[in-house]
């Protein structure tokens, strides 16, 4: 479930958004409340409404007064628009420093990745 | 619930248990107050509850405990031994004392959870295994609905399916009937995701107090090459350190500013997080130390 | 008051069967007897004046001992238990007192039919005050020793002495040392005696107990 070695408001936080960005929370969509996610969990319900309110700072979700709390219609795009920005510096760049620490070239890297795009980017 | 303890000293004897602690809680959260046995926590607790004078102040929403019946009322605490269970008293006539003393009891409540816990209400209290003892314990603190529920130990000798029965009780009844709930525990990790707050008590002295989640962004496992790692920690909380070879990992306590992370990734130093379990073996004492 | 109710309601129905089931062993031991020689005593006055007493002085200890904690466990005072506690045991020697009294009329009606001979006995008024400062003096000895451990022993002399006291008006139940002619010049004011040595028990009960703190129970 959630670990004990970073806060998890951050982890039910990130959890929500690779949801959003999965599709399996649609824009829209009601998530769960703060206490059926807590009970679900079994975490604070404190620390799942600290979890939520910051997905609301962030506009992924947004709050309707008295019934809950639904995913905004642009989350999806934002969040993919940030997975974006971070993509190379999260993703690409510790693959490079990995391709080097065990000795692969990185035009064989580079090969590998046209291989993919030729085969229709899969 | 506030509550207040200023100045608290508990001494059996020669044995000071609390030495000189204050703190706060805001109330309405649930606690954690962990500690190694024998560092006070249920000398503490049992000075909230009003079961001994304190030297010190220990105040309820602004009102003293000892004596005081309208901050009595709104207390309940259940030690691993459970007070309010006589040996030779049937289940149901525990319950009844409950019933009887306590405005804010729940009976129907405290039969559902006998029921959850399978205790049987003809069984005489001393005849409950260590496990059911406890879960009696948790009925007795839970039915309560008092404002200020301290529960000392309740897990003690509860089988791994009762425990999350007891967790899932807890904090479905906590989000129905919001108030202030104490926990003393040294099992951190099981419990710790339940938690808020933290208090982490060591030798009758307060350690800190802190929200869970920010305790758990606080620690950090620094390892890369040991003159690295000493140089990069010089001056931050070292809480531990281990070496195997040149290799060394040590834990820090305390945020880290941004100049002190490009620092560490200057060094090739790899930083990860601490568990909240391992902090808490950390910030208390050592084994082996004084103690 | 929600102490004092609940006092009564869980204790007294249990001390009045305690004391009809004594009466039915005392006559069936009677009974028993008479198979053999001829009834000379009443065997109920000795269970009202040798082992009711101890009985009483034992619901004081369980009083002060057992149910004083877990009133304090579940968010009571001590003060609010031992008002509760003090009119309690003044319904309890009552209680014991009328149904000693009616066990005496019982067995008298017995005895007359059986033709046996049944020795003097005291007065309610004197059972009543010897169960209310046995019962009394019981709670205080618990009080002192669960506060003072060991160092409880010192209430012990008090206690006999506030005990011994309430014996006097009562036929069968051992006779006071050294003054036996204090009792006889006071006569019906010995009971202000009693009445005396229930406030002094009550009193340091209350001393004692109202900072007592509630220590963990070995198990």
């Amino acid at each position: 479930m959630f670990d004990d070695r970073s806060p998890i408001y951050r982890q039910i936080a990130d959890r929500i958004k690779a949801d959003v960005l999965s599709g399996a929370l649609k824009a829209d969509e009601q998530v769960m409340s703060t206490n059926q996610y807590a009970s679900y969990f079994r975490i604070n319900p404190a620390t799942a409404a600290k979890a939520f309110q910051q997905l609301v700072d962030e506009q992924v979700l947004y709050k309707k007064r008295g019934i809950g709390m639904f995913v905004s219609a642009r989350a999806r795009d934002m969040l993919r628009a940030q997975g974006r920005e971070n993509f190379f510096g999260e993703v690409v760049d510790p693959m490079v420093a990995e391709a080097l620490a065990i000795g692969i070239p990185l035009a064989d890297v580079i090969r590998r990745i046209e291989q993919h795009e030729n085969n229709g980017g899969v | 619930m506030r509550v207040d303890v200023q100045g608290l000293t508990v001494r059996y004897g020669d044995v000071t248990a609390i030495n000189d602690m204050s703190f706060s809680l805001s109330g309405n959260k649930i606690y954690g107050l962990l500690g190694r046995n024998g560092s006070g926590k249920t000398s503490l607790m049992s000075a909230l509850a009003g079961y001994r004078r304190p030297s010190g102040s220990v105040q309820l929403d602004g009102l003293p405990v000892f004596e005081n019946a309208a901050a009595m009322r709104q207390v309940c605490l259940v030690r691993h031994t459970a007070d309010a269970a006589d040996k030779s008293d049937k289940v149901a006539y525990v319950l009844d004392h409950g019933a009887a003393w306590r405005d804010t009891w729940d009976n129907d409540y405290a039969l559902k959870l006998a029921d959850l816990f399978k205790i049987g209400l003809k069984t005489k209290a001393g005849e409950l295994s260590l496990g059911q003892r406890s879960a009696l314990g948790v009925v007795i603190g839970l039915a309560s609905r008092s404002p200020l529920t301290m529960l000392d130990e309740s897990h003690l000798g509860m089988d791994t399916p009762t425990r999350y029965a007891f967790y899932d009780a807890l904090l479905h009844d906590f989000m129905e009937h919001p108030r202030t709930i104490v926990i003393s525990t040294h099992l951190i990790e099981e419990l710790s995701s339940l938690l808020e707050e933290v208090l982490i008590i060591d030798d009758g002295r307060l350690v800190l107090q802190e929200e869970a989640d920010v305790l758990r962004s606080r620690g950090t496992e620094v390892t890369g090459n040991a003159s690295d790692v000493d140089e990069f920690t010089a001056g931050l909380t070292v809480l531990g350190e281990k070496s195997l070879g040149r290799t060394k990992a040590a834990m820090v306590y305390g945020a880290l500013e941004d100049e002190q992370l490009v620092r560490a990734r200057q060094l090739g130093l790899e930083l990860g997080p601490i568990a909240l379990q391992d902090l808490f073996v950390h910030l208390t004492e050592p084994v082996g130390g004084k103690r | 008051m929600k102490i004092f109710r609940h006092l009564n309601a869980s204790l007294l129905i249990f001390c009045a069967m305690v004391a009809a089931g004594a009466f039915v062993f005392v006559l069936v031991v009677t009974f028993a007897v008479s198979a053999f020689r001829g009834i000379e005593i009443s065997g109920w006055n000795v269970v009202t004046s040798q082992i009711a007493r101890w009985f009483l002085f034992w619901m004081g200890i369980y009083v002060i001992h057992n149910m004083l904690p877990i009133a304090v466990a579940h968010g009571r005072t001590r003060r609010e238990f031992l008002a509760g506690a003090s009119a309690f045991t003044v319904v309890l020697a009552l209680l014991m007192a009328v149904l000693g009294w009616l066990g005496f009329a019982a067995e008298g009606g017995i005895y007359s039919l059986m033709d046996w001979n049944a020795d003097e006995h005291g007065s309610p008024v004197a059972y009543f005050l010897m169960f209310l400062v046995w019962c009394t003096t019981g709670m205080f000895c618990a009080a002192a020793f669960d506060r003072f451990g060991a160092g409880g022993i010192f209430s012990v002399p008090i206690g006999v002495v506030l005990v011994a006291v309430t014996t006097v008006d009562i036929p069968g139940s051992g006779n006071l040392p050294f003054i036996p002619n204090l009792p006889v010049l006071l006569g019906a004011g010995w009971h202000a005696v009693s009445v005396a040595a229930f406030l002094v028990a009550l009193a340091c009960t209350w001393a004692i107990a109202r900072d007592m703190p509630v220590r963990l129970r070995t198990t």
